[in-house]
């Protein structure tokens, strides 16, 4: 029993998850239930690199980008079927984070921070600028959808992709190497002194980070149908940040929880017409202030004080 | 039939009919915007939601939109998109799917507009494109779409002979040409001067936040050029403007921008601006030609406390459009009915751009509208319209079906 309870909420929310397409009358609200389950993809990815190892990486919407592109003009220049792209695009990635990751992951803190920014300035510029390839500024549209663009049906495959790379993100937190990647986030140079190749740890973190955000691309370019590279700059890499921070960083539920709110809190506000984003931004800013270890954390520290109140009362 | 129930049947009908009556008189029809309410594209895309709303405001008081016996009074429900792509897509699914819209408006912005110009031809609601100038937007052939703005190639074109003709063979040209459609204009500019032994000798860059082109002007000045081209959003362009006389480049000053005189006093001043020409559609002046435009300039200022921006009445039109094709398909609810009209729109007497229309129509095969261009001077704090540029809708219009 005592195993079970704590993966009762996972399971509970996995069963409302996979009821809420038939509950939905409006799917405006499937609409972004999609966006957020792409957004949890990301995050659990971001949240590899920053929750766990402790670097916080700037570049996840540039290589969405890259995933995205990849598995678009894949598609269109090689006529490849649109699910062997969408295998491809976390791969491409890789090679880009590995490229990218090695010279990056020699610098720590901020400067990490920066580099990583600088690398997202990077896809961006050549995203619009190689038009030839890219189309530019003007975007490409038209990108395949599965299921001739059934949401639902793609509602199902994003929540199985999404609850398996949470799963994955739990695995890896557990294993071995998710500890060694919490030893680096605490102290690196103790790490070292233990003989430890950090490095290779932290690239390992990096990449699958990336992989994670190369099919979090891929899976909106293929429910969009539309990209460019506007959507990929270092806004969405915060939104990425954020979803980690407002969620809890180092937590495997937190970037889920956040991820659905860096969707749906923009959206929830429309209300407030063109005081929205300054509403959103008053509401990040105090949450960041003032939730730092994130929701789950709080929710965490919460239970944490009943137990402790229900054990002075048992003593 | 006894005198009671004459008498009945007779109030039965009266009542019938008076019901029916006040029922047609409060159909209420919604019509959405999609648009840059805030952030870099609220220049363009905030007086275009105003300009709906004022649309809407004229034609409600004016009677409503007349569908068979019934009369439809508007209601508009306006979203941000901050002219992002995701939260274009977002607007609109909201729109849909939530609100119940069928037709929107608005769109100022090429990106946001490319994003949702992908999925609307599979749903059942017609799109109205306004300041948008991105060309593939119109050359998808999509059937519920149609714009009021021409592709800014079309007015590039125009431009060039227009530079062509004043003898300036060296055009240095700075602006946001990482934007599509501004990389067009000049591409179209660029041919044009060619024909007549002119050349581009500088393509220089800057994005839409920049707001120091000094290190490109200076690089500009070095190549002694005859005329700068300056080409993008107003605030960046002002300050262009601006520098560009604080720099002491003495040279003819082009451009293509579409900022109202009070958008760019925000940056500049009257005597920084004495000269520059903005070579674009035939868009609103404060000394528009038109009598709908001097009386839309008028309701507008005063609405709003504001003077519209130039590219304002694109949204205003696409209502006036909107409605004449409603009332032409006789229904609101078929909306291929109200598209297919719309293709078959002769231009409607209320609009405000002066519109060059296709076979009499005012929207093409490829749902493009077209405005005249025209030579726009900054002359003592306002801009002067000088002169039409030659533009050839028709063969554009050819060319445009040309493409995909």
């Amino acid at each position: 029993m005592n195993r079970i309870l704590p993966l009762l909420p996972w399971l509970l929310a996995l069963a409302l998850l996979a009821v809420l397409p038939q509950v939905l009358t409006v799917k405006y609200y499937l609409h972004l239930s999609i966006l957020a389950l792409i957004w949890v993809i990301v995050a659990q990815g971001q949240n590899l690199i920053q929750g766990f190892t402790g670097y916080v990486s700037i570049v996840q919407a540039g290589f969405m980008g890259i995933g995205a592109y990849g598995s678009t003009l894949m598609g269109l220049n090689f006529q490849w079927p649109l699910w062997a792209t969408m295998i491809m695009a976390p791969l491409i990635t890789a090679l880009f984070a590995l490229a990218t990751g090695y010279p990056s992951l020699r610098v720590k803190g901020h400067y990490f921070a920066i580099v990583t920014l600088a690398f997202n300035l990077i896809i961006v510029i050549v995203l619009v600028n190689y038009s030839e390839l890219t189309k530019g500024e003007a975007g490409i549209s038209n990108i395949p959808k599965p299921w001739g663009g059934n949401r639902e049906a793609f509602y199902y495959l994003a929540l199985v992709l999404a609850a398996s790379l949470t799963l994955l993100a739990a695995l890896i937190a557990r294993s071995r190497v998710g500890e060694i990647l919490l030893a680096i986030r605490q102290n690196e140079d103790l790490v070292a002194a233990l003989g430890i190749a950090a490095w290779k740890y932290k690239l390992f973190a990096f990449v699958i980070s990336a992989m994670y955000a190369g099919l979090g691309g891929a899976l909106y370019a293929h429910f969009q149908g539309f990209i460019n590279p506007e959507i990929f700059g270092v806004a969405q890499s915060l939104d990425a940040i954020l979803a980690v921070i407002l969620g809890g960083s180092g937590t495997i539920a937190g970037p889920a929880i956040g991820a659905f709110l860096v969707v749906f809190l923009p959206e929830f506000l429309r209300f407030a017409d063109s005081f929205r984003l300054i509403l959103y931004g008053l509401i990040l800013v105090l949450a960041t202030i003032f939730m730092p270890i994130g929701i789950v954390g709080i929710i965490k520290a919460a239970f944490a004080r009943i137990a402790r109140r229900e054990v002075r009362h048992g003593g | 039939m006894s005198k009671h129930k004459f008498t009945r049947a007779c109030a039965a009908l009266a009542l019938t009919l008076v019901a029916g009556s006040s029922l047609a008189a409060e159909k209420k029809l919604t019509v959405g915007v999609a648009d840059a309410l805030t952030g870099g594209g609220a220049v363009y895309g905030l007086p275009q939601a105003n300009a709906v709303k004022m649309a809407a405001e004229e034609i409600n008081a004016a009677g409503g939109i007349k569908v068979g016996p019934d009369i439809y009074k508007i209601d508009v429900i306006a979203y941000d998109d901050k002219a992002n792509p995701t939260e274009a897509t977002n607007a609109v699914r909201k729109l849909i799917d939530r609100d119940g819209v069928k037709y929107i408006l608005g769109f100022c912005c090429s990106g946001s507009t490319s994003a949702v110009a992908s999925f609307i031809g599979n749903e059942k609601a017609v799109m109205l494109v306004g300041n948008a100038a991105e060309r593939s937007i119109t050359t998808k052939k999509i059937p519920n779409l149609v714009r009021t703005r021409p592709p800014a190639d079309y007015t590039g074109q125009a431009a060039g002979t227009f530079i062509a003709r004043k003898g300036q063979k060296r055009i240095a040209v700075l602006g946001a040409l990482d934007v599509g459609f501004y990389a067009q204009y000049v591409d179209s500019v660029e041919r044009e001067i060619k024909k007549v032994g002119g050349e581009i000798i500088a393509r220089e860059v800057f994005s839409l936040k920049d707001r120091d082109m000094t290190p490109q002007l200076t690089k500009i000045r070095g190549l002694n050029p005859d005329a700068i081209l300056v080409v993008g959003y107003v605030e960046p362009a002002a300050f262009v403007y601006r520098q560009a006389v604080e720099l002491g480049m003495n040279i003819p000053r082009y451009g293509f921008t579409s900022g109202s005189e009070e958008q760019f006093l925000r940056v500049t001043t009257s005597e920084q601006m004495e000269g520059v020409w903005d070579l674009r559609p035939t868009e609103l002046t404060l000394l528009s030609a038109s009598k709908n435009g001097i009386a839309y300039h008028a309701n507008y200022t005063k609405k709003y406390n504001a003077s519209p921006s130039p590219s304002s009445p694109y949204a205003y039109d696409q209502l006036y459009a909107l409605k004449a094709a409603i009332e032409a398909a006789g229904t609101v609810d078929n909306t291929e009915a109200v598209a297919k009209a719309l293709r078959n729109l002769a231009v409607p007497p209320q609009v405000v751009m002066q519109y060059q229309p296709v076979d009499g129509k005012m929207f093409d095969v490829n749902g493009q509208a077209y405005t005249s261009n025209g030579a726009f001077q900054w002359q003592k704090g306002k801009w002067v319209f000088v002169e039409d540029l030659p533009s050839d809708s028709k063969a554009y219009s050819q060319f445009l079906s040309t493409l995909k």
